[in-house]
């Protein structure tokens, strides 16, 4: 069955979740005093275009083990909630400094600086609490319910993202580069492919399967970024500053599809075990091979 | 029936706010080992272990006790309670906030480590006060370790710390500030967190929905008491005495209740804030809740 994912409809399957947690997070953040707060987190979060790969993660991973969607939204948003709160602050002045975040004005630029330390501030919490008070009663065990919190939290932290992020601007060896990427990058998809695991009632040894797995399509989907960006300044000249961790950069891009490459036949592998659930693995087996091949442009309404 | 004491004269609250301190410092100190990157665990250490008084996390652990849970049960709670805070301090300090450059007499976080650090380190104890709470927290339903996450969260995002931050730097510098805005931003900015603090130790401890209410209600008066009284101490006090810059709110045109009320009668409001939240506690043992009176008029009579 494996080699059938080729025939999987990824695009509509991507797609389709993409409108339903628009709607979601769209409920989660309503405008309230002071509403200059809500406008900044809303700006972020709910940004056209944005292709919910975090929480799309989330409930394909939910969904491989008879788990129910309607039990995996809460934190499927939680998830673009941290991450939105993540990206604002990597964005700041005296982090990478960058103007534009999907092609339009970055928070801070819009909304000023402050605001933007607190509109990270504010979506962490929320998204803890979104988990908490949405999940449905008595779909999840509470218990499970603490462990997301925990990955979440852990995974947003000193030793995941935002050590990544630590790294990436005070260090430029290249030995650190792969550090970078799996703190960076490798963290938010690997706790993205935990929780649903945990949500849909996956054993400890998938959820190590999973951990593996979501690491390695996270790091494979931002060296395949990387070269695509590489290109890109290539053609036209400029570039960002403050970027030591790409991989194309500072490995060329002959080396980075070769890693690339590596990184597919790795995450395939690690999906080998869970053949035992029949079609329910395609979207996770799809999104490997997405994140390589990029057939199609994902965009949300 | 036990004749009734002097709650004052049985209960020794010097040494029960040291002792407590001691534990708190000890638990904060183990929940943060440093380890790499070791200058994102030395800045988030730098700013958790600086001292304070603990009013947070001591607060929660008295309320656990009041109702009949023990200090360990409520230690992770209590030391998350304190990590949000010094999160929330460490970001309303960097220059495009408050810009803060002395915090409890000591170099700000973002002087010492620059800015993108306490940025980080800010980020980090956040989410480290929530993984502390769900992994770390002993002996309690789930079901009430799940009620204890949505309370902090509520508490410290945009419908608590955040909101206040935000109103009051909108109002900084405004001459129309009035009561209500104030009152505003004194409940968010400081308020909300003692009300959880209170509140998440009463829930571990296994309170009644009835004493929870009860206990969230004297957290509320002392919570605006508590900065009522920074007010007044704001304009009474030298910077040695504070720890941090004083006269600052006049200096940066900071409406204040002495400014608005005047002295006398911010006095008056602190007096009847602190009576109010006492009324709370009637209804429990008295000797248990000699520590809460106290922190009560230890908060209402405090000189820095």
């Amino acid at each position: 069955t494996m080699s059938m994912h080729t025939k999987f409809d990824l695009f509509t399957y991507w797609t389709s979740l993409i409108s339903e947690i628009n709607v979601q997070l769209d409920q989660a953040i309503p405008v309230k005093y002071p509403e200059q707060i809500y406008e900044s987190m809303r700006y972020s979060v709910l940004a056209s275009g944005a292709k919910r790969a975090t929480p799309v993660m989330c409930i394909a991973s939910c969904e491989l083990f008879g788990g129910s969607r309607l039990a995996a939204f809460p934190t499927a948003c939680a998830l673009e909630m941290v991450h939105e709160a993540s990206l604002i602050h990597d964005d700041l002045p005296y982090m990478d400094d960058d103007l534009f975040r999907r092609g339009r004005l970055s928070n801070h630029t819009v909304y000023g600086v402050d605001m933007a330390i607190l509109a990270g501030d504010a979506l962490f919490p929320l998204g803890f609490q979104h988990i908490v008070s949405n999940t449905p009663p008595g779909l999840i065990p509470e218990t499970r319910l603490l462990r997301v919190v925990s990955e979440i939290a852990r995974a947003v932290g000193s030793t995941g993202m935002a050590a990544g992020q630590f790294v990436d601007l005070n260090y430029s060896e290249e030995s650190l580069v792969e550090f970078v990427q799996e703190k960076k990058f490798g963290e938010l998809s690997e706790c993205s492919a935990v929780c649903g695991g945990l949500l849909g009632g996956a054993t400890d040894d998938e959820l190590e399967t999973l951990r593996r797995y979501g690491r390695t399509v996270g790091v494979l989907y931002q060296v395949v970024n990387d070269v695509l960006e590489f290109k890109k300044e290539q053609a036209e000249g400029g570039g960002k500053k403050n970027r030591n961790s790409s991989f194309a950069k500072v490995f060329g891009i002959e080396k980075a599809m070769e890693k690339a490459e590596e990184l597919r036949v790795k995450a395939k592998k690690e999906l080998d075990g869970f053949e035992k659930y029949g079609e329910k693995v395609f979207p996770l087996l799809s999104f490997v091979d997405y994140a390589v091949d990029r057939n199609f442009d994902v965009v949300g309404d | 029936e036990k004749p009734k004491k002097d709650i004052d004269s049985t209960f020794n609250f010097n040494s029960y706010m040291s002792q407590k301190g001691i534990s708190v410092n000890q638990a904060l100190d183990k929940a943060i080992a440093l380890k790499e990157p070791f200058k994102i665990h030395e800045s988030m250490r730098y700013s958790l272990l600086a001292g304070g008084k603990r009013v947070r996390p001591v607060l929660c652990i008295a309320a656990c006790e009041l109702v009949g849970g023990d200090e360990a049960t409520a230690m992770p709670a209590a030391c998350a309670v304190e990590m949000i805070h010094t999160m929330s301090l460490i970001h309303d300090d960097l220059p495009c906030m408050d810009n803060d450059d002395l915090r409890r007499g000591k170099p700000t976080n973002h002087k010492v480590y620059g800015e993108s650090v306490a940025v980080l380190a800010g980020d980090a104890l956040l989410a480290l006060a929530f993984e502390h709470i769900a992994n770390a927290t002993l002996g309690v339903s789930p079901t009430r370790i799940v009620r204890v996450v949505s309370e902090l969260a509520k508490a410290i995002g945009s419908e608590g710390l955040v909101a206040g931050q935000i109103v009051d730097i909108d109002f900084t510098g405004a001459s129309d500030v009035g009561l209500d805005q104030l009152e505003y931003i004194h409940i968010h900015k400081t308020a909300v967190l003692l009300e959880s603090s209170v509140v998440m130790g009463a829930i571990l401890g296994g309170a009644t929905d009835q004493e929870v209410e009860k206990l969230r209600k004297f957290a509320r008066c002392i919570g605006l008491l508590f900065q009522v009284v920074d007010d007044i101490l704001d304009v009474t006090k030298s910077s040695e005495e504070l720890g941090k810059t004083a006269g600052k709110d006049l200096m940066s045109d900071k409406t204040t209740y002495p400014k608005l009320i005047g002295l006398e009668k911010s006095r008056e409001f602190a007096e009847k804030l602190n009576r109010e939240a006492q009324e709370q506690l009637c209804h429990f043992d008295p000797a248990k809740a000699a520590p809460l009176i106290s922190l009560a008029n230890y908060i209402a009579h405090r000189q820095n």
